[in-house]
């Protein structure tokens, strides 16, 4: 198992009062699975996918990630796990303009410490992977927000994860695009990657195993897509 | 990519601001820079001047700069200096007013040296004249003269050509009779300003040209050590206790009691506040350069990127700002000096050798110091806001922005 969530919350202390953003969740991600989180705005999805990739700790409940209670893990312990077991994928891409794709890909390889010869393999591998091999010299300025996506799941398979996050990775691409990156995504699972994706969009969540039913921060069922 | 590498990219990634940091840095380190020449050039340069001749005692009657009476009995008092076992050479030099003719236009006024080496029998002597031989040769005899720049130029005159003098030594109004001299050589003398007329000579011919009006009386005697300048000052004091011996170390703690510390208050103010300004805007570009960039980095750290990682990135990226700013600094603040200073030597009365901003390795090694601290000071608030960065809170803003 990669992940064991037992009644997880998560409440954010504002001025007005404590905001409960996930309420006693209890959630496990065995290896290989494709998980669909769904569910009205607001309603916890990306708190919890956030907290799924030790980015963000519960208020309660326990969290563990291969075995580890994230809550107990040091910043630079749960940085190095991130690095190494989980990928994210981020509706606005995240790529950082100044590189190239291939520079972008070779970000988490580089902090791996990764040497230039494993880095630039390992990148090329990716973006033929990701079917973006002849533009792997070009700016994301120079990219469409499809090639841009394509780039950011090759990004967050480069230390080849045991789970990749993908928050609405479809969310800023039309039908067509995200139909092609949702057939990306479905091919990193067949590769045996585990996949959660927080989505609104139905047909990318239909694809999923086991879709995620989220309400008020609670999840309000869990089935078979 | 290492930090350096990615900060270096980061940087290039908007040229106009990495410009003006860059560009704002060589000019703050420029003028810091050239507060930390001045600061102690004037004391580096006048050490410079004084020993320039190997001469390291001064002895005079009343007080350096030149006040109060003539030193009497100059040539025992010479002798028994010279006889010190300290002391290797004393050199008396007396100084008057001369009005040089020239062919065409009034008399040029000038000052008028004249000099006199003494030492102990069989003392190996080795010492130079108070002036350094530009072109022909030093004086060799009683009728002999050398003239500075100013001289030659104003009165059209070469080495081999002649002069001819009237000496005012002891009173404003004498009338002496003209002197004529042969110019052996042009020379430097390195206290006298750009636009004033000096010629130097030996003793007997500047007591010549004053026609015998000339008592035993010298202004001062130059003494070179054999070694311990200090203990050689002691020791003349102790022989002579009417005469005033000071070192070239404590003339010039002299100079800087008098007045001088003013150019190390007023850099040392002008440098804190040249370091604050850079301060400030390496501060303000690179805050809102990371400003503009919460969401890369908020990913990158959702990426694994640990903590010390993005810190080090701003730090880097400082680094650079400052680190190519303060390489270009240098040439443009050794410009500037250079121009300032020939504005503060026009001064009337500032010797002409004297500078006011002086290359130390001192200055050197501060300004580098005091640019790497701003670099890790400017850094220190950018690189706060990076290392208590909330990841999903600022993803989460990211996407609702």
């Amino acid at each position: 198992m990669i992940v064991d969530a037992q009644n997880v919350s998560r409440v954010f202390s504002m001025r007005a009062g404590p905001v409960v953003a996930v309420r006693d969740v209890t959630l496990q991600i065995s290896e290989g699975d494709h998980i669909a989180i769904r569910g009205p705005s607001g309603c916890g999805k990306s708190t919890l996918l956030h907290m799924l990739g030790c980015v963000d700790a519960p208020t309660s409940g326990s969290l563990l990630f291969a075995g580890q209670d994230i809550s107990r893990l040091s910043d630079a312990k749960r940085s190095l796990l991130r690095l190494k077991q989980i990928g994210f994928v981020f509706q606005r891409f995240f790529l950082l303009p100044m590189l190239t794709a291939r520079e972008n890909v070779e970000l988490p390889l580089s902090e791996a410490g990764a040497g230039k010869t494993e880095r630039r393999t390992r990148a090329n591998e990716l973006l033929e992977y990701v079917g973006l091999s002849t533009r792997a010299d070009h700016r994301p300025s120079q990219l469409s927000g499809g090639e841009m996506q394509r780039v950011a799941i090759a990004r967050a398979l480069a230390n080849k994860p045991r789970l990749l996050l993908a928050d609405e990775p479809t969310g800023e691409l039309d039908v067509a695009t995200g139909e092609q990156i949702a057939m990306l995504l479905d091919r990193v699972n067949g590769d045996g990657t585990a996949l959660v994706i927080v989505t609104h969009d139905q047909a990318l969540a239909g694809r999923a195993r086991r879709l995620l039913m989220m309400r008020d921060g609670a999840l309000e069922h869990e089935g078979t897509a | 990519m290492n930090a350096v590498g990615f900060a270096w990219r980061s940087l290039v990634r908007q040229p106009a601001r990495g410009a003006l940091g860059v560009l704002g840095v060589a000019a703050v380190g420029a003028l810091l820079f050239d507060m930390l020449m001045l600061s102690n050039g004037f004391v580096l340069s006048l050490h410079d001047l004084l020993d320039r001749y190997g001469w390291d005692i001064r002895v005079v009657a009343g007080d350096l700069p030149l006040e109060g009476p003539r030193l009497r009995h100059a040539s025992d008092t010479a002798e028994a200096i010279a006889n010190l076992p300290q002391v290797r050479a004393a050199l008396l030099v007396r100084i008057a007013e001369a009005r040089i003719d020239r062919a065409s236009g009034p008399p040029l006024t000038a000052q008028l040296v004249g000099i006199d080496v003494r030492s102990a029998p069989g003392r190996v002597i080795g010492t130079s004249p108070p002036w350094t031989i530009l072109s022909g040769r030093d004086v060799a005899n009683a009728n002999e003269v050398v003239v500075n720049t100013a001289v030659a130029s104003a009165a059209h005159i070469a080495p081999g050509a002649t002069i001819t003098l009237r000496a005012l030594c002891v009173a404003e109004r004498e009338a002496l009779p003209p002197t004529t001299l042969r110019v052996a050589g042009i020379a430097e003398f390195p206290f006298t300003a750009f636009d004033e007329h000096a010629v130097g000579t030996t003793l007997a011919a500047l007591k010549a040209a004053c026609s015998g009006n000339v008592e035993d009386d010298v202004d001062l005697l130059l003494v070179t050590s054999t070694g311990d300048a200090d203990g050689a000052a002691a020791a003349i004091r102790a022989a002579r206790p009417g005469v005033n011996a000071m070192t070239n170390d404590e003339v010039v703690g002299r100079f800087q009691q008098a007045g001088f510390s003013y150019f190390q208050q007023i850099s040392t103010v002008l440098t804190a506040v040249t370091v604050s300004f850079a301060v400030l805007l390496i501060t303000v570009l690179l805050t809102v350069s990371v400003n503009q960039r919460l969401g890369e980095i908020a990913a990158l750290r959702a990426l694994g990127f640990s903590r010390w990682r993005v810190v080090k990135d701003v730090l880097s990226e400082s680094a650079l700002i400052v680190g190519t700013g303060g390489l270009l600094s240098l040439p443009l603040g050794w410009l500037l000096a250079t121009g300032l200073d020939e504005i503060l030597k026009a001064m009337p009365g500032v010797p002409a050798q004297l500078h006011f901003f002086v290359f130390a390795r001192e200055a050197l090694a501060v300004h580098l110091a005091l640019l790497a601290l701003t670099a890790l000071v400017a850094a220190a608030y950018p690189m706060r806001i990076v290392s208590r960065l909330p990841i999903a809170a600022t993803l989460r803003d990211e996407v609702i922005g």
